[in-house]
């Protein structure tokens, strides 16, 4: 199971490039994909679902290019797009039959598939609701099921855990975690922590491009040195975030404590274990700097 | 921020995300085409078989009857989405936490919408005025009289248009389907209301300026006209009259006449305070509470509410699919296509569409086909129209189209499932035709039942909207078989449009229209 990413661009109009040069090879394991907003992470996923096709490049599901052969990869393809419609008048049950019946599922297979999955996400209660009265999060949730339907070999995942609450975040994760044993799944998402918890590689993705594929311990032995605890008074932090790239702060009797992520320690500043977060936030900053030292 | 400002604000941005679209275009160039047919001679006023001299009154007054007669149905088909658009997009919510009144809302939509219509209109203005170029019979062009029925006789039908659209989109029964059919229905009838109540009930005009015509044309032919002729025809006309011609210098807009067309403008302005009465303000909970009040007892909305309670001990792993679970199945699609169609009708639907089934078994057999068929046929007209449109309208393209051979598998499911809902509604008079042996009726029928599903499907897949098929089926089926027009007849509803051979025609419609669906999915799938 190989998914070939060679040299891919999207140019949309006006001659910006949604994504460039992105070349990257997959195999079975949950890959977080990292990056600010409008760095191209749904242009990816989109081309990988073969929604979107790129503009240059090819990708190879085990060998064979989607765009000339989409239903191949399109048969065993799971995805959950960020944005998604349901129809208002069908129940749980109702459209993940008709999600079953359009992606070749047999009758029989799919009841089964459907009770399975309703219990998986936490539905089943709410299994003859009409889907119009869904919240955000049980919405969110249909579309984690459909997504699983066909039992996908490629599972591509563009911001799952929103509108979830925390425990069914959780679980979500779990759930990725166990799926990405025997099977490729891609999961995009802003919320580090919920790559940090499954991830088995991560690529970091800005203005289009790749800036690093590593596994986490990679990104955060990458951090080590440049992650700071600095104390100050909290009169001084708006000026302290001016100057200094500050990941997170808590506040204590003797001040703030603010973490900084720098090549430089700010005065005073004590080394510290870096988060993923952290990694994130360095990778983005070393990336932003070699550009402009190059312009 | 003052009054105006915000309604010149609500305006704006309304316009703007609206002429930024390529729809805007396309609704030009149906305003050029519409424009051209007149100017080209396919639609003249004729009264007591002649028409005007092509002076500036005459084709200001023409074309502002042609806006009149088609803007105010294309025209409102046109901008009944300004509301929808806020609800869909999320735009709504947020307008309505700011301190704007409903009234300013709904009068800036329908601003917004009289500014499109108003554009419609400019560019017919420009094509009458090319008209009376190009036909040379008064080339010297008079501004006032060619602009004045635009003033008096469109803008204020357009002034009503606009607000009316606003309303039908506040009232919740009116937003979307139905709404459609029943502005057909009000479009179709007000205009003959219009000119047998002289103007009082007349928002389109037509009324107001016939005496004066009438007078133009008599005095033209030397005489009074008779009751008989005092009617006109505003086409096409089949062959070619020999045809006399009057001349006509316009309306004397008294200060009545112009105080009985603005009173339309206020009657806009009511319509649109009515619509305030109406609108939600974009919360949810006023139709959703509605719906789960019928749909649930308040126990099951608790346990709902409860749900995820025991969340720790659902498990999270996911048993593999048994070998051989993955086979397409035709009819696992098409079943689950017909239940998406079906779902959410209620009793009634289902009780009249039993009712027109009936109606058509125990009617004699020319009524059943000449009358009940036609109702039968749109009936199920809201239905129809969601093929193609449901996976923009409901955002489920990227699930659908990420699946195996969309364009093979469910793009044929979605118009077989079409096609069944004509031979269910439709079933009894085809079952008469055959058993009284007239096969060439049930080609007529069986042309019918196949073209209706696809003109939905083609149109809907290339507008991505249901309104296309509604107001282009409506059309249709009013003029062809309500009407008798043979030539439009698509369902083999007069035996006199069957012998000329109108199916075939129709069949072959069909084909390049299925052709026209397959081509605009395939294209759906390959621009994204």
């Amino acid at each position: 199971m190989r998914l070939t990413i060679e040299g891919v661009g999207k140019r949309y109009k006006g001659d910006f490039w949604g994504l460039r040069d992105f070349t990257l090879e997959l195999g079975p394991g949950v890959l977080g994909l990292l990056g600010p907003n409008g760095a191209g992470k749904s242009t990816l996923m989109r081309i990988l679902a073969t929604i979107t096709r790129p503009t240059e490049g090819r990708v190879l599901w085990n060998g064979t290019d989607i765009v000339r052969s989409p239903d191949g990869l399109r048969a065993v393809l799971g995805y959950l797009p960020q944005d998604f419609g349901v129809y208002p008048n069908l129940n749980a049950v109702e459209f993940l039959e008709y999600m079953a019946a359009v992606k070749g599922l047999d009758g029989r297979a799919a009841r089964r598939r459907i009770e399975e999955l309703l219990v998986l996400v936490n539905l089943a209660e709410a299994r003859k609701r009409p889907l119009g009265g869904y919240s955000g999060g049980m919405r969110q949730r249909i579309g984690i099921a459909q997504a699983l339907l066909n039992d996908p070999q490629l599972l591509i995942v563009d911001e799952p855990t929103v509108g979830l609450d925390p425990e069914e975040r959780v679980r979500f994760r779990n759930l990725l975690s166990d799926l990405g044993g025997e099977r490729i799944v891609i999961l995009s998402t802003h919320i580090v922590s919920d790559v940090e918890a499954v991830a088995t590689g991560i690529a970091l993705v800005d203005h289009g491009r790749l800036l690093a594929h590593a596994e986490p311990e990679d990104l955060l032995r990458r951090a080590e040195g440049r992650v700071w605890e600095w104390v100050i008074p909290s009169s001084e932090l708006a000026a302290a975030r001016e100057r200094w790239k500050i990941s997170g702060t808590f506040r204590r009797a003797d001040g703030v404590h603010a973490r900084v992520v720098s090549d430089v320690p700010p005065p005073g500043a004590a080394p510290v274990t870096p988060t993923l977060e952290d990694a994130y936030l360095a990778a983005l900053e070393g990336d932003r700097a070699r550009k402009e030292a190059a312009a | 921020m003052s009054t105006p400002r915000v309604l010149w604000h609500l305006m704006r941005a309304d316009f703007l995300e609206r002429v930024r679209r390529y729809s805007f275009l396309v609704t030009l160039l149906l305003a050029v085409g519409l424009g051209y047919t007149v100017a080209a001679g396919h639609i003249k006023l004729w009264i007591a078989d002649t028409r005007g001299l092509y002076n500036s009154a005459w084709v200001g007054l023409l074309m502002a009857l042609v806006c009149n007669t088609f803007l105010a149905l294309a025209g409102f088909y046109v901008v009944k989405s300004t509301v929808e658009r806020d609800r869909r997009t999320g735009v709504g919510q947020i307008l309505a936490t700011t301190p704007m009144s409903k009234p300013l809302y709904t009068c800036g939509k329908a601003l917004s919408n009289f500014a499109v219509l108003l554009a419609m209109v400019a560019v017919m203005v420009v094509m009458a005025v090319a008209t009376q170029l190009t036909t040379g019979e008064v080339t010297r062009v008079e501004p006032w009289d060619l602009l004045s029925p635009f003033l008096f006789l469109t803008l204020p039908l357009m002034a009503l248009v606009a607000a009316t659209a606003v309303l039908f989109e506040t009232v919740p029964g009116l937003r979307a389907g139905f709404g459609n059919v029943v502005w057909f229905f009000v479009w179709a009838q007000s205009m003959a209301v219009g000119v047998v109540t002289k103007g009082v009930l007349d928002p389109y005009g037509m009324g107001l300026i016939m005496d004066s015509l009438y007078a133009s044309v008599g005095k033209a032919l030397g005489r009074t006209l008779a009751e008989t002729e005092r009617s006109f025809i505003l086409g096409g006309i089949s062959g070619e009259r020999q045809a006399g011609t009057f001349l006509w210098e316009g309306m004397d807009w008294t200060s009545g006449l112009v105080l009985a067309r603005l009173s339309w403008v206020l009657g806009a302005v009511a319509v649109v305070l009515v619509a305030a009465v109406f609108f939600d303000r974009f919360d949810p909970a006023r139709f959703l509470s509605r719906r789960r009040r019928r749909t649930r007892p308040a126990a099951q909305v608790v346990a709902a509410l409860r749900e995820g309670a025991d969340v720790a001990v659902i498990p999270v792993h996911l048993h593999p699919l048994p070998a051989g679970s993955l086979r397409f199945r035709f009819l696992n699609v098409l079943r689950a296509e017909l239940r998406l169609a079906l779902k959410g009708q209620r009793w009634w639907w289902y009780a009249v569409a039993a009712g027109l089934t009936i109606a058509g078994f125990v009617a004699p057999l020319e009524s059943a086909r000449s009358f009940v068929l036609p109702f039968s046929w749109i009936w199920p007209v809201l239905l129809w129209s969601a093929l193609g449109t449901r996976e923009s309208r409901h955002g489920t393209g990227e699930l659908i189209f990420s699946a195996a051979r969309p364009v093979q598998r469910q793009l044929p499911a979605v118009w077989l499932s079409g096609v069944i809902l004509a031979m269910a509604t439709g079933g009894a008079v085809a079952v008469r035709l055959a058993m009284a042996g007239d096969w060439a009726g049930f080609g007529g029928w069986a042309v019918g039942a196949l073209f209706i599903p696809t003109l939905a499907l083609a149109l809907g897949v290339w507008s991505g909207t249901s309104k296309v098929f509604e107001a282009v089926y409506l059309l249709i089926w009013y003029v062809g078989p309500l009407n008798r027009t043979p030539a439009l007849d698509f369902m083999g509803s007069l035996p006199k449009a069957v012998a000329s051979g109108m199916p075939l025609v129709f069949l072959a419609i069909t084909a390049a229209l299925g052709t026209a669906a397959v081509a605009g999915r395939k294209r759906q799938l390959q621009m994204r």
